[in-house]
């Protein structure tokens, strides 16, 4: 089976302004995908595309799953969400007053058939069990990273079957960039979860992605497939920050 | 003595007074407090309860028992209500606008004119044994057409607080005050929980126009003297605290009885706003809202 996610010449902006242009990408069952790019250059764009918060002006976002094709381009976010598609946005959008395990089950609370929520919260806490010990504390008095885990979290609870992670590192310390990252690569490695995840950070990405997009406005310019990237490495971050 | 005994039956019936309040402001806290919708036909709303409490109260029916019954159609109004409102205005993006104010208002305006036509403009009120007996203890009297009422507000802010705090509904409720993305992202319809909480708040006023129905005979017009009064209580708790509306209404009604006691009936329908303003100059977001 070819389980995958693909975006189809997708353009997208706000109002006037066009901030996608055709862009043109899969991410196939089980890979780990960066999307890379520097600050304002679409990605957090293209991920509200695929979440249905931004509608794209032409072309298609499809999932191929199960032998059955949904497009997307017209759903609503929550239908998006219960269909398998899993977010962890931009900002974590978490509810900053309600405690972790209430983001949790509030996440939990809709039956989708994939897997029992008790099943999901006690895999979330064994994953990140800071999270546990914090569980009836407010999601809004936690660190940063541990907001971060506490967002990816939320996620798993809706049984994705594929993963939107927005610059889960922005704004951390280096040494809990390295956990988050990490657990996101996890989440690939040990439970197959397909992931799209958009990164600024070149090496970090390419360390975990099997392969990465260079998105630079609101173009892909480049794909890295696994293996090349550390030879071009250097080169495809110059090109990444506009210095090529 | 005769101080105390004066200040004792103050601070009872004031008590009872605010609790009543609390109840009439109770859908305000949901629809204003947490929806951020400007429903300032919520008291119309209560006053039309009242009126559909009092006709089944003519068959003899137990007005509180009738409103309990009553929560079910008057959610379904809410529902259509709200489903109206959000096509004409939310979804167009102007939900906090001018003209979604003015809706409000034609509406209260709507069901003000419709009693009228209805039921004459003559004061209603409603038979039960208990109207016209007081309960005394040691110096303190208070009638029962105030204590009765004023007890169904705790066990309504109870109902509530189980709810927002133990069910998926209530905390989907609790968080689409703050963000409607975060539900979307859970997986959750924001606007249908937005629609129930506009729902859940039309049944709270036609058990808060049932109190009010007890408490004393209504008219088409009652809401307006009532407006002020419930979202002074709404924004002193702070935009969404259910408890802090308890507190703010008792607040409010102590404070009235006090003045209309020690002072003048006539300058009670303004100790609210005292209370409101002089509480939001040293606490802008109420006694009980979320400092930002
Ligand atoms: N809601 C919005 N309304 C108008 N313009 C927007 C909006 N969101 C983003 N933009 C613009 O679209 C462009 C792309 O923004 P986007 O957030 O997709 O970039 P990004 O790659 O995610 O950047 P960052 O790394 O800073 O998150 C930017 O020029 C930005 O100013
Ligand atoms: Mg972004």
């Amino acid at each position: 089976m070819n389980n995958r996610i693909v975006l189809e010449r997708v353009s997208a902006g706000y109002g006037a302004v066009t901030v996608l242009h055709d862009v043109s990408l899969e991410v196939r069952e089980g890979e780990l995908v960066a999307l890379l790019g520097m600050n304002g250059n679409g990605k957090s764009t293209l991920l509200n595309c695929i979440l249905g918060f931004v509608r794209p002006t032409s072309g298609r976002i499809l999932m191929e799953w199960g032998g059955r094709v949904t497009d997307l381009t017209a759903m609503r976010p929550h239908d998006i969400v219960n269909l398998g598609i899993g977010a962890v946005p931009e900002g974590r959008r978490l509810v900053p007053t309600l405690s972790v395990e209430d983001n949790l089950s509030l996440a939990g609370g809709v039956r989708r058939g994939r897997g029992s929520p008790a099943e999901t919260l006690a895999f979330c806490y064994e994953t990140f069990p800071i999270l546990r010990e914090r569980r009836r504390q407010a999601a809004g008095t936690l660190s940063g990273g541990q907001q971060q885990m506490l967002a990816i979290a939320r996620a798993l609870m809706t049984a994705p079957r594929f993963m939107v992670v927005d610059e889960p590192s922005v704004g951390l310390a280096p040494i809990v960039v390295d956990q988050v990252i990490d657990a996101v690569k996890q989440l690939q490695t040990a439970r197959g979860m397909t992931i799209l995840m958009a990164e600024q950070s070149f090496f970090q990405a390419v360390e975990v992605a099997a392969r990465a997009y260079v998105l630079s406005h609101g173009r892909i310019i480049r794909t890295v497939e696994q293996g090349r990237e550390l030879a071009d490495g250097e080169e495809i971050r110059r090109t990444m920050m506009g210095m090529a | 003595m005769m101080l105390i005994d004066l200040a004792a039956n103050a601070l009872a019936s004031g008590a009872a007074l605010g609790s009543i309040y609390a109840l009439l402001a109770m859908g305000l806290a949901i629809t204003f407090g947490l929806l951020h919708v400007p429903n300032v036909a919520h008291p119309a709303i209560v006053v039309a309860g009242a009126y559909a409490v009092a006709l089944a109260n003519g068959y003899g029916a137990d007005p509180l028992l009738a409103a309990l019954l009553l929560t079910v159609p008057f959610y379904v109004l809410g529902l259509g209500f709200y489903t109206f409102y959000s096509r004409a205005f939310e979804l167009r993006g102007r939900g906090n606008s001018l003209q979604s104010l003015t809706l409000f208002f034609g509406v209260a305006l709507v069901i003000e004119i419709g009693l009228v036509i209805a039921f004459g403009t003559d004061l209603r009120s409603v038979s039960v044994p208990y109207v016209g007996q007081s309960l005394s203890v040691g110096f303190v009297t208070l009638p029962y057409r105030f204590l009765v009422p004023a007890l169904v507000t705790p066990a309504v802010i109870l109902a509530l607080w189980l709810y927002l705090t133990r069910t998926h509904g209530g905390l989907a409720l609790r968080a689409v005050a703050h963000d409607e993305r975060a539900l979307s992202i859970s997986g959750i319809d924001p606007s249908s929980v937005k629609r129930h909480a506009f729902g859940l708040a039309t049944a709270l006023a036609v058990l808060a126009g049932a109190a009010l129905i007890i408490t004393g005979p209504v008219d088409p017009f009652t809401d307006r003297s009532l407006l002020g009064r419930v979202f002074a209580v709404v924004v002193l708790a702070g935009l969404g605290s259910i408890p802090g509306t308890l507190v703010a209404a008792v607040l409010i009604g102590v404070a009235e009885a006090f003045v209309t006691t020690f002072v003048s009936p006539s300058w009670a329908p303004g100790v609210a706003f005292a209370i409101l303003l002089g509480t939001l100059g040293l606490r802008p977001s109420g006694l009980f809202g979320a400092s930002r």
